[in-house]
Parts: structure tokens; sequence; C-alpha cells
């Protein structure tokens, strides 16, 4: 059985919160990568790789990665990531 | 050309965070050396020994400016920190471009490298490669992260010449200064232990492999028992400083750098060459305008193997004869590689300002062919004006300087 979108969701936000050292509270559902938990551009690249990492999906070859600007996003993708992957 | 003065000293090594614990445990005659934990998994690695550094506070570097640094990063940065606060230099002065950051190294991050390396090859797939491995892992890893993290904007580079490393930055920044280029420049090396490090010795036949039950018996410089050098790891850096603007702004002044020389031997890349360890020592004498007899204290670069010694101590008898006091640090710390140039001349400082010649730890009966020379056997009370500092790196690229204490 998968992870439920809870967890899942919930794994995000442990992502955010370990790799890039951001404190709990500042990642909302609506915090934008850039302008409200200060990422970069070298940090999306880890980003990629420590999501991909952690669903075991594939992400850095999908151009849908560019329409991700806030927290709520992310968890979207990887749902739907999930998703994919299961039905295939 | 005008003159260069040290006004600043910081350093990481084996012998714990900062200048004075580094002196503090040469003075008591500490070892670093350590039996590595898990090197026994790699096959044909004979030599289990190292000096490791510890990684601490490391968290006090903001996420974004750390992100880029393996441990050598953050060692230089922390180093480079230590010696701008003992120079009294403001963060702010740092954005000039007469301010310069030269930092060299053996190896580039060695740790970043082989996770790289583990990423990518087995499977030959990029997809789990970081952005930051390649600035973890990049030759000039130190100086880059160091000029980042500071907002310097004078001249940045990494020397990259082995052993020499440190030595061929402190005297590049050296030349900056005198030349009239720069005004200030962060000068040294950094290096990280990791057992490809040591392997790439270890093949050469070059390590210290008899005493991996007793590490703190070896590296044994100039001694008769002594099999090989022992990696070490950290960072040295010196404040080098115009003199006049040091003296201007009433900087502490360690000593003044008055003679640098580098050159290749041009023949063997890894065999010892007495000719031209002797050559370099006299241009850089020529350099400061002295004679040998104006030498107080020779530091050898002494790493304890066979050929390395016995050539070095050729070379400083032809120089010298016996009349000057030489040891090696090397038995204390380990052979620090790229970084061993600035850390050592750290503690030459020091042994100037307190009037103390440091011995050679480990040398317990002076090998027949490291005869001829003046060795410290104990450390004793000696006035000293004049130091030379030698470094010698495979390549047969040889790195001497001259200092004066004001």
């Amino acid at each position: 059985m998968g992870q439920t979108d809870e967890r899942i969701a919930e794994m995000v936000v442990e992502v955010l919160e370990d790799d890039f050292e951001l404190e709990r509270e500042r990642i909302v559902p609506e915090a934008h990568l850039f302008d409200d938990l200060e990422l970069d551009s070298l940090d999306i690249v880890d980003l990629v790789v420590a999501m991909q990492v952690k669903f075991g999906v594939q992400i850095r070859e999908d151009e849908r990665i560019v329409e991700v600007r806030t927290v709520a996003d992310l968890q979207r993708f990887i749902l739907l990531l999930k998703r994919e992957s299961e039905a295939t | 050309m005008r003159r260069v003065v040290i006004s600043g000293v910081g350093a990481i090594s084996g012998l714990g965070n900062g200048v004075a614990t580094l002196v503090d445990g040469i003075a008591a005659g500490r070892s670093a050396v350590r039996r590595m934990e898990g090197w026994e998994a790699y096959k044909g690695l004979r030599s289990l020994v190292g000096a490791p550094a510890r990684l601490e506070n490391e968290k006090d570097i903001p996420r974004k400016a750390r992100r880029s640094m393996g441990r050598m990063g953050i060692f230089a940065v922390q180093a480079s920190e230590q010696a701008l606060t003992a120079a009294g230099i403001e963060r702010a002065e740092l954005g000039s471009t007469r301010v310069g950051c030269i930092i060299g190294s053996t190896m580039p991050g060695a740790e970043a490298l082989c996770e790289t390396f583990e990423i990518m090859l087995p499977t030959k797939d990029l997809s789990l490669l970081t952005a930051m491995k390649f600035f973890q892992c990049v030759s000039h890893t130190a100086s880059m992260n160091v000029a980042s993290y500071l907002g310097i904007k004078g001249c940045v580079m990494a020397t990259s010449a082995a052993c020499a490393s440190a030595a061929q930055a402190i005297g590049t920044g050296y030349d900056l200064i005198r030349l009239g280029r720069q005004d200030v420049v962060l000068c040294g090396g950094a290096e990280e232990l990791h057992p490809t490090v040591t392997a790439s010795f270890d093949i050469l036949f070059a390590t210290s492999t008899s005493f991996n039950a007793a590490p703190d018996r070896t590296p044994r410089p100039f001694d008769r028992e002594r099999d090989g050098l022992v990696c070490g790891e950290g960072c040295g850096i010196v404040v080098l400083e115009e003199y006049e603007r040091a003296v201007r702004r009433g900087a502490p002044i360690y000593a003044e750098l008055i003679g640098y020389d580098t050159a290749g031997s041009g023949e063997h890349v890894s065999q010892s060459n007495t000719d031209g360890i002797e050559g370099c020592m006299r241009a850089a004498l020529a350099q400061a305008g002295l004679q040998p007899d104006d030498v107080d204290y020779v530091n050898a670069h002494g790493t304890a193997t066979r050929d390395g010694d016995a050539a070095e101590c050729a070379a400083i008898a032809r120089v010298f004869g016996d009349r000057v006091p030489v040891s090696s640090l090397k038995g204390h710390m380990g052979h620090t590689l790229g970084a061993s140039g600035a850390l050592e001349l750290i503690v030459c400082l020091a042994m100037m300002e307190r009037g103390r010649v440091f011995a050679t730890r480990n040398l317990e009966n002076v090998a027949d062919d490291c005869a001829g020379v003046q060795h410290v056997r104990e450390s004793a009370a000696r006035e000293l004006r004049t130091i030379v500092k030698n470094c010698f790196a495979f390549g047969g690229i040889n790195a001497v300087l001259v200092c004066r204490r004001l």
C-alpha cells in the first residue's frame, strides 16, 4: 500500500525542514519557495534530488516542475507523481 | 618593493581549533595521530593512521553559505575568521578590490569528490547528483568559499602544488603585495583527511605502516625507525598585509615575510631532489638578502619518508651545516599536505614570539642518512629572529619562505 496523502504532504515538509534547515512554522502551504522560504536556483536542484530520493520518483526531466511555486504546489506535484508511478 | 608583514593567524588542526590550542599542543608534545576507524575495510590500505581535525560549530555558518562547503571549506572559513579577528580587520574592509584570498590544497574536497563518483558512476546516472557537490569538491573550493562568504573582491586564487600549496599561496600573496597589486591577502592552505588521500600515498609506499597499533609513535621525522608519512587535515591562514598599512592601524605584527622562492626540481615526479631543495633555499635567502649564518632556525618539511628526509637533511647541511637548529612538526600533527606550509609557519611565528624551539616529536635516534644537521631533540629556550620554512611537494615542486621578527 502507498503512503497516505497526509503522510506524503508531511514528508515534503520534513525534507524542507531537514535538508534546508527551515523552521517548521515557516513551511506553510502557501509559502512561496523563493520569496518566502528564500530558496534559490541551486537549492531547487537539490530539492529535486531530495524529493527523488525520498519518494522514489523522477522529477529532473519533468517539465511540470517549473509550475511549482509554493509548498502546496510541491505537495500536490509529489502526490501526482506518486499516483502516476503507482498507476503504471 | 613594498614590505609585507603577517598581521593575523588562524588554524584548525588535529591538535584542536585555534592557534593557541595548536601551539600549546605542540609545546606540550602532544600527538594528533589516531588509528582511523573503518579504514581496515580498504583492501591493500596498509596505513591505518591519520591526524583528523574536529568539525565544530559549523552551523554558525548560515546554511546558504555552508551548503557549498565540504570539510575543507568549513575549516578554511573558520581559520580565516580567526585570522581576521587576530588581525583586527573588520568584515566591512574586505569588500575592497585591494583585499585578496589565496588558499591552496593538495586534493580538492575529497569527501564530496568521492560522493560524486559513488552517486554517478555505478549506474552512470546523474539524476541523484546535487548542485552542491561541484562547489564542495572543485579544486578552488577553499578559496572560493572563503571569498564568497567573507565578501572578498580582490584577487581570489587557489594554488595547487600538493604539499607546497600553502607555501605557494603565501608566496604569491607576498608577491602581490610587494608589487603593489594588493594591500591585504588572506593566504594559506586547507586539506581533508580521507582514505582516498592516504591511499594515494600508500600505493607509492610513502605512508607509515608499522605503527597502526601505536599511532602516537608515528610519523618519525629523521628517525632511524621512520617508515613514512601520516596524513592529517585542517587549515592554516595568515593575513599578509602591506607593512605601512599594518603599522598605521596598529595591527599586531607577527613577523615580516622577507624571502620566498618556489622552483621545480625538473626531474622525477616523486623522488626528492637535494639539488633542487638546496637551490630553492639559497634562492629564498638571496631574495631576503641573507646569508645562511643570519638564520636562527629551519622548520623542515620533514615528513618522515625514507628518501625525503634524507634528501632534505643533505640539502640543509649543504646550506647551513650543523649550525642552525632544525625540526619538523609532522610528528605532532601529521602531514596536513596542502595546509602544512601555513599551519607550520604559524607555529614558527609562535616559536619566535615565545623564544622557544620545538623539538621533532618521535625523533629518538637520528638516522645516519639524516645526520649532519642540528636536530632539535628537546624543546628549548632560544631567541629566534629569522626563520626558514621549507615545503617540498610531489611533482618536484619546492617552496621556501623566510620570516623575520620585527
